[in-house]
């Protein structure tokens, strides 16, 4: 396992900001993986001495920037899903491949969801099923890029 | 000393700092205050405003190969097409120019009118072009950002129209880009009329795409499937008699005191990319003018100000009726 630092941390995230910011609309909009909080659950399942919830905090706060909304929603959904990702990281490792897709897409959702939660509280609508779809189209993207041998490794887990 | 009563303490091989839990509570203490603060209290506008310009350039590297294939787009155009669109264009505007003689005309007889009449005279709102840079990503909201900012002189509450009616109202402005909300958004409301028969009313988004409520109207109102609602100019931000939307959907349920009505906004959001941001009217001459009248007291200054706003208004909305009826 090549080792990872903290420089890898923050190029990726730059790379992730830089595709989470690329001019996305409509049906784009909707089906767009959630780039940064993929390359976060990465680090946070792979490196979490390099990446912990501080780091996935201010990667939450980006993005509140980049949406517009409050301050501190999406950094809070994002510092919750951190929280959870590295209590279980050393519990994943004994876990394959697809079991821990299946964790970081309940990641996902969770952090969509509490993000959500925090929006209805702001007095925002529900904006219908289909908010669900950035889950979905991330997911896709996790287990693309972890099975192509395009160098990015998976975390460590039992083969 | 009793040595069973001392804490026990799990021993730390490796130096992980403070537990995931402890982090957890701080940062989530740290979001909620953050998130008062910003709604609650308003401090962060300038902090925003620092950051926005601070990602400016990550937003200009992330437009820029959008920007690249639209400009190659255009530099490949076939010659047809070029010449097709040139001459629809010139046929266009021809007929917009000699519907423009006719405008001159009646804007110096509506000034004539206006000043017969004693009405206030309708304010020229100069406008400026500007380029959309991205739809919000927001799915809560309905926003976009603008390439006009502060730099520009672009100040918040400026309305955003198109070629074919209102789009919107800026709502934030950062150094060199600014926030446009849609009128399809919950937050935001416009006055309008509809254009048939002068009928006042408020449209207010729905927070879904392309669709405007008009609540508290009567069942009984007078209004049909596609009537066109334009802005009544009563807030004096929008310019009077621009288009809003169209009148998709009636709902009459004797149940319910008031009829559900939907209409859909005419502006094209999505076709193009060039806006028009137009001024706030500057109505301080009519301001001071009446403050001045009433500055004996200083307990009815906030009333006679409140007077001077909206005086102008009825008066304006009078005459237009009074225009109408013959």
């Amino acid at each position: 396992m090549q080792s990872a630092n903290l420089k890898h941390v923050y190029a990726s995230m730059l790379l992730a900001m830089l595709f989470q910011l690329l001019p996305w609309e409509g049906l784009a909009l909707e089906l767009r993986p959630d780039f940064m909080l993929l390359t976060v659950i990465y680090w946070l399942l792979r490196a979490p001495h390099l990446c912990h919830i501080g780091t996935a905090w201010f990667a939450g706060l980006l993005i509140d920037l980049a949406t517009g909304g409050l301050f501190g929603q999406y950094a809070l959904a994002y510092a919750m899903t951190a929280f959870l990702a590295v209590s279980y990281q050393r519990r994943l490792a004994l876990f394959n491949i697809w079991q821990q897709t299946a964790y970081v897409f309940f990641l996902l959702l969770l952090t969509q969801t509490t993000a959500m939660v925090l929006k209805l509280f702001g007095g925002n609508d529900f904006p219908g099923w289909d908010y669900y779809l950035h889950s979905f189209s991330s997911i896709l993207l996790w287990l693309v890029v972890i099975l192509s041998p395009i160098g990015v490794e998976a975390p460590p887990h039992k083969s | 000393m009793p040595r069973a009563l001392e804490p026990q303490q799990t021993p730390a091989f490796f130096v992980r700092g403070p537990s995931p839990l402890a982090r957890l509570v701080f940062f989530s203490a740290l979001s909620l205050a953050l998130i008062a603060t910003d709604s609650r209290l308003h401090y962060l506008t300038e902090v925003r405003q620092g950051f926005i310009a601070l990602l400016h350039p990550l937003q200009v590297v992330a437009n820029a190969p959008f920007n690249l294939y639209h400009a190659s787009a255009e530099y490949l155009t076939a010659h047809n097409t070029l010449v097709e669109t040139n001459r629809k264009l010139s046929e266009q505007a021809l007929h917009d120019g000699a519907k423009l003689q006719r405008l001159n005309e009646l804007e110096v007889e509506n000034e004539h009118l206006r000043s017969l009449l004693g009405a206030s005279q309708i304010i020229a709102q100069p406008a400026r072009l500007g380029e959309i840079l991205y739809m919000g990503r927001d799915p809560f909201t309905q926003k976009m950002m603008v390439n006009l900012g502060t730099r520009q002189n672009i100040k918040p509450g400026q309305a955003v129209v198109d070629g074919d009616g209102v789009i919107g109202q800026v709502t934030r402005v950062y150094p060199f880009s600014s926030e446009v909300t849609l009128i399809t958004d919950k937050e935001l409301s416009i006055p309008i009329q509809v254009e048939r028969n002068g009928l006042r009313a408020i449209a207010f988004g729905a927070g879904v795409d392309n669709v405007l409520d008009l609540p508290y109207l009567p069942v009984n109102v007078d209004i049909q499937t596609g009537d066109r609602l334009i802005t009544s100019g009563i807030d004096g931000v929008y310019p009077v008699g621009l288009a809003v939307a169209e009148v998709t959907n009636i709902e009459r349920n004797p149940d319910s005191p008031f009829a559900q009505i939907t209409s859909k906004p005419v502006a094209g959001v999505k076709n193009h990319r060039q806006v028009l941001l137009i001024s706030i009217p500057e109505i301080e001459s009519a301001l001071g003018t009446v403050i001045n009248n009433t500055d004996s007291s200083a307990k009815t200054g906030k009333p006679a100000e409140k007077n001077s706003t909206t005086t102008p208004i009825p008066a304006g909305s009078a005459s237009q009726n009074a225009i109408r009826q013959p």
